[in-house]
């Protein structure tokens, strides 16, 4: 009660959901164009439009779908498909690994409910957000995302060509500098730079000699490795997960639903330390 | 193939592939998350996954960058550059975007 501001802030907050949607506002243009290239190449490959709209919104992931619609056939390669969703899709992993603080104190369903409509960009977006990270933000981006995703696959699959190239007006570059200018609001300090430069050479190397997305688990990787062996015990005391413990019910919302009392810090665990 | 535009055929194989991409994908979403909240919060585990999001976001930014080329190196250059200076997505995005569809005009890629 004495702290003003997002105090109270519940699992999916209408309000939270709406500003995580408009977050993803400047994605819009790339993405629409990029579900539409996806409209048609699905028209090409035999996918019926009810089919490709179902799996835009029960698999969400781009490069992925790119692949399976390429892959897809007459008669369907089903264990290719697959397969190749799982290895493009693996990072999700780490992506939902990551995602822990947003998640702090939640229970369990909010996180079955909050983790489908995760995309990359609505994920980088949200990590990115200094006191609205919450279920509810993450969401709202994501049913953004979709929406647009799934217009853009019936445009592109009922005019069924005369989309514009992405490339000529850099829309394809659009998702490059999404991300990297959100590397920018993910810096906490000079404990992330050695993770960093390993991650950016490890994807280089993994770009030049591995196939397909293997670079984003290539960087991942060295990034992880590097930060395992740069850790110190002393690096605790300012470690950003303490922070979040802390500013938890401030920036999160209460936990486990206890959202319309002012005493959350009375019984709060951390409270004591 | 010829029947065009197809709106509403549900072909059972189709469905289940479908319903196989999207059991993977999600498995990992949710799997990632609850993995997580079985490590220790503090320590050694809690630093590491206090790197992931930027590892794991420059992994997937830079070798796209390296796929567009020098005019793509560029761009993502002066995202970055323009990002640390205003602070602003939008104009971090549109610095970028604009480099490199100018570029891309006058240069090719």
């Amino acid at each position: 009660m004495s702290r003003p501001g997002p105090a109270q802030i519940g699992h999916f907050d209408p309000d939270t959901i709406r500003r995580g949607a408009i977050a993803c506002l400047p994605l819009l243009p790339s993405t629409i164009i990029f579900g539409a290239v996806l409209g048609v190449l699905a028209s090409q490959r035999g996918l019926s439009l009810g089919e490709l709209l179902f799996m835009s919104l029960t698999v969400f992931a781009g490069s992925a779908q790119f692949v399976s619609v390429d892959l897809w056939r007459e008669t369907i390669p089903a264990a290719t498909i697959i397969i190749a969703t799982a290895v493009i899709n693996m990072r999700y992993i780490l992506i939902g690994a990551s995602l822990r603080p947003v998640f702090r104190g939640r229970p369990l369903w909010v996180k079955i409910c909050g983790m489908h409509m995760v995309a990359d960009e609505n994920w980088a977006v949200t990590m990115t957000q200094p006191n609205l990270a919450n279920p509810g933000f993450l969401l709202g981006g994501g049913i953004f995302l979709g929406v647009v995703w799934a217009t853009g696959n019936i445009a592109g699959y009922l005019l069924g060509g005369g989309i514009p190239d992405p490339e000529v007006y850099a829309l394809d570059f659009a998702f490059t500098a999404v991300f990297a200018a959100l590397t920018i609001g993910m810096w906490k300090g000079k404990v992330d730079l050695l993770p960093w430069v390993a991650a950016a050479i490890g994807s280089i190397i993994g770009h030049y000699t591995l196939p397909g997305t293997w670079s984003i688990l290539a960087g991942a990787g060295a990034g992880v490795v590097t930060a395992a062996l740069t850790w110190r015990p002393d690096m605790d005391d300012d470690s950003l997960e303490a922070e979040f413990a802390v500013e938890g019910r401030d920036a999160y919302g209460a936990p486990e639903g206890t959202v319309n009392t002012g005493k959350t810090a009375t019984f709060s665990p951390e409270a004591g330390k | 193939m010829t029947q065009f535009p197809d709106l509403t055929t549900f072909s059972l194989e189709a469905v289940l592939t479908i319903l196989g991409m999207a059991a993977v994908t999600y498995g990992m979403r949710l799997g990632g998350l609850l993995m997580a909240d079985r490590l220790p919060q503090h320590g050694r585990w809690a630093h590491v996954l206090e790197r992931l999001p930027g590892a794991v976001l420059i992994s997937v930014w830079v070798p796209s960058a390296l796929s567009a080329g020098a005019i793509g190196i560029a761009g993502a250059a002066a995202t970055v550059v323009t990002m640390a200076l205003a602070r602003n997505l939008f104009a971090a995005m549109a610095v970028g975007m604009v480099l490199v569809a100018v570029g891309r005009y006058f240069i090719g890629t």
